[in-house]
């Protein structure tokens, strides 16, 4: 990160600026502090590194058998008949991570515009800790209530058993919401305040600024919160597992149950064992190369966003 | 369990009570793992000195390592094979497995042929009108693939019949119990133990489920758990199979498993 407001050039403080006049026991705690923070960031980076090298160890035989095509295309995903295709799991995953954002994003959005835009700040005080608090709920919690609460009224609308895509759709829409809003409303604050005084010098009425003016500039920040919240859809498990069905064929309609990705793995991994447990790293493999590719487009995005303003 | 073999190693070695450790390996059958492990850590604090090493490989394995004298005991949730027999394992039987197909309590459907669990399950019949019953679609509710009781019900009801790919998958059997007792159209299965009032188990062959007639061979959908042995028994693996067939064992840990004791045979009168 570079320096904002482009100044303090005059006053060399920081590790490294070659200043000498301190103790050698300064010097020494200094240098000492220095290294474990490095410490904790090459940690950080050496987690990641370690967890990619290990489920990409056991993950790649999948190459080999079943074979990558029947692996990423194969429509059957069963245990007992050794048949381990993912391509109904990753339509799953898909199908709710789309009813997720279909439904909690606009919500999210709209939650965020009332707190930057609307709300006076006593009803903010209480409205954004709430929103916030949504973001603590263990997942486990946000399933039960789904699974009490969620299904049957899924069962009245579906006419199934309420386990599928529209419950688990539903749940996760909650819970992406704290993510999207927080971040917009972030996006929203961010915008420099001149262009909305300019609109409202102009006459234009506050849905008129919304509309016309803010989502437009904040448009990117916007988008890098649905990603992220679109990241954290794919990823939930607990919930997911407890409302979607788990029956890994491909989306039938929303009643329907479905299996997700992460839902398979969570079911299966108690007993799987050879090819099954490698099929099983390998659906890892594919959700780390999703959420790569998720965080590579926020940063896309981020420094277009720099480059624009 | 290591670290507990650890731990133990060098307190024997400072106290010396020159009593070996001794070791009882039984292996086998995963359906029997609660069972064999729970009690043999009783065992084991009830023996000092002798631990049981429990492990679930499945019944085929826990048959195969008994026979070539690798375990003490061999647990099995299937009978011997004909090839199996040759060898001249001694059979121990410990618990009976049953399992119950329920339904909703409001279902009017109260009996149900093996074959039409079967179809019911592989997904051929779809609506309870199919069997007699008012115009509703079949809810059905299957167990993950790492059930013992999954396993069970596919090999006594499935035979060769796939299940139904499209049914919900809960992975316990309270979550089964407890989507059953919801939903008016559902059917699934849970070991006879823990079926409640919530939901009803239905006649199959037209036999009612029950401890008697499980224990008298008329329910179908039932199996017998065994622990194999082979020739002389050390002691203390007799010992740890007379505790397991000891009503302090039967009686609670067995049934808190959802079996039906293999002594209630005996209360019977039989």
């Amino acid at each position: 990160m570079t320096d904002p407001h482009g100044r303090d050039e005059a006053t060399p403080v920081s590790a490294g600026s070659g200043l000498k006049m301190m103790s050698r026991a300064t010097y020494l705690k200094e240098a000492l502090l220095k290294n474990v923070f490095l410490l904790c960031a090459v940690m950080a980076v050496a987690g990641v590194a370690l967890i990619f090298l290990f489920v990409g160890y056991r993950g790649w035989p999948v190459i080999q058998n079943p074979g990558l095509g029947a692996f990423l295309f194969g429509a059957e995903w069963s245990a007992t008949y050794g048949k381990f295709g993912i391509a109904p799991l990753v339509t799953g995953t898909l199908v709710v991570t789309i009813g997720a954002l279909l439904l909690g994003a606009p919500l999210a959005i709209g939650t965020a515009v009332f707190l930057s835009e609307i709300a006076t700040p006593g009803i903010r005080r209480i409205v954004r800790p709430a929103v916030e608090m949504l973001a603590g709920v263990p997942s486990v919690v946000f399933g039960f209530f789904g699974l009490v609460i969620i299904r049957p009224i899924a069962a009245e609308m579906t006419g199934g058993m309420g386990f599928g895509a529209l419950s688990a759709s539903v749940i996760l829409a909650v819970m992406i919401v704290p993510t999207i809003a927080t971040l917009t409303e972030d996006a929203l604050r961010s915008v420099v305040p001149g262009i909305r005084e300019a609109s409202y010098a102009m006459g234009a009425t506050t849905w008129q600024t919304i509309y016309k003016v803010l989502l437009p500039a904040a448009k990117i920040g916007i988008i890098d919160a649905i990603i992220l919240g679109m990241g954290r859809a794919i990823g939930e498990t607990m919930a997911v597992v407890m409302v979607a069905g788990n029956a890994p064929q491909f989306f039938k309609g929303l009643g329907a149950p479905i299996a997700t990705v992460t839902s398979q793995i969570v079911i299966d991994m108690s007993y799987a064992s050879g090819d099954h447990r490698t099929a099983l790293f390998g659906l890892a493999i594919i959700l780390f190369m999703i959420s790569m590719g998720l965080v590579a487009l926020v940063r896309a995005l981020s420094r277009l966003n720099a480059k624009r303003s | 369990m290591v670290a507990l073999l650890l731990l133990a190693t060098p307190l024997t070695g400072c106290f010396g009570t020159g009593m070996p450790r001794e070791e009882v390996i039984v292996s086998g059958s995963t359906t029997l793992l609660p069972i064999a492990e729970v009690a043999g850590e009783m065992f084991a604090e009830e023996h000092p000195g002798v631990s049981i090493l429990v492990s679930g490989m499945g019944s085929s394995a826990g048959i195969e390592s008994v026979t070539n004298g690798s375990s003490d005991i061999g647990t099995s949730s299937r009978e011997l094979k004909e090839s199996e027999k040759e060898t001249g394992l001694d059979d121990t039987p410990v618990a009976y497995d049953a399992i119950a197909v329920i339904v909703h309590p409001d279902n009017p459907v109260t009996g149900l042929s093996t074959m039409d669990v079967r179809a019911i399950f592989s997904g051929v019949i779809t609506n309870w009108s199919q069997l007699g019953g008012p115009d509703m679609e079949i809810g059905l509710v299957n167990r993950d693939e790492a059930s013992g009781t999954r396993e069970a019900f596919a090999k006594i009801i499935m035979d060769d019949a796939r299940f139904d790919i499209g049914a919900v998958i809960l992975p316990g059997t309270g979550q089964v119990r407890a989507v059953v007792s919801e939903v008016p159209g559902a059917i699934g299965y849970i070991s006879l133990g823990f079926v409640t009032d919530e939901v009803r188990a239905v006649a199959i062959d037209g036999v009612e489920p029950s401890e008697e007639a499980v224990i008298s061979g008329t329910y179908p959908v039932q199996r017998v758990l065994h622990f194999f042995t082979r020739g002389e028994v050390g002691q203390s693996a007799a010992e740890y199979i007379e505790y397991v067939l000891s009503p302090a064992v039967q009686e609670t840990i067995v049934r808190d498993a959802g079996f039906i004791p293999i002594t209630a045979k005996e209360a019977l009168g039989d």
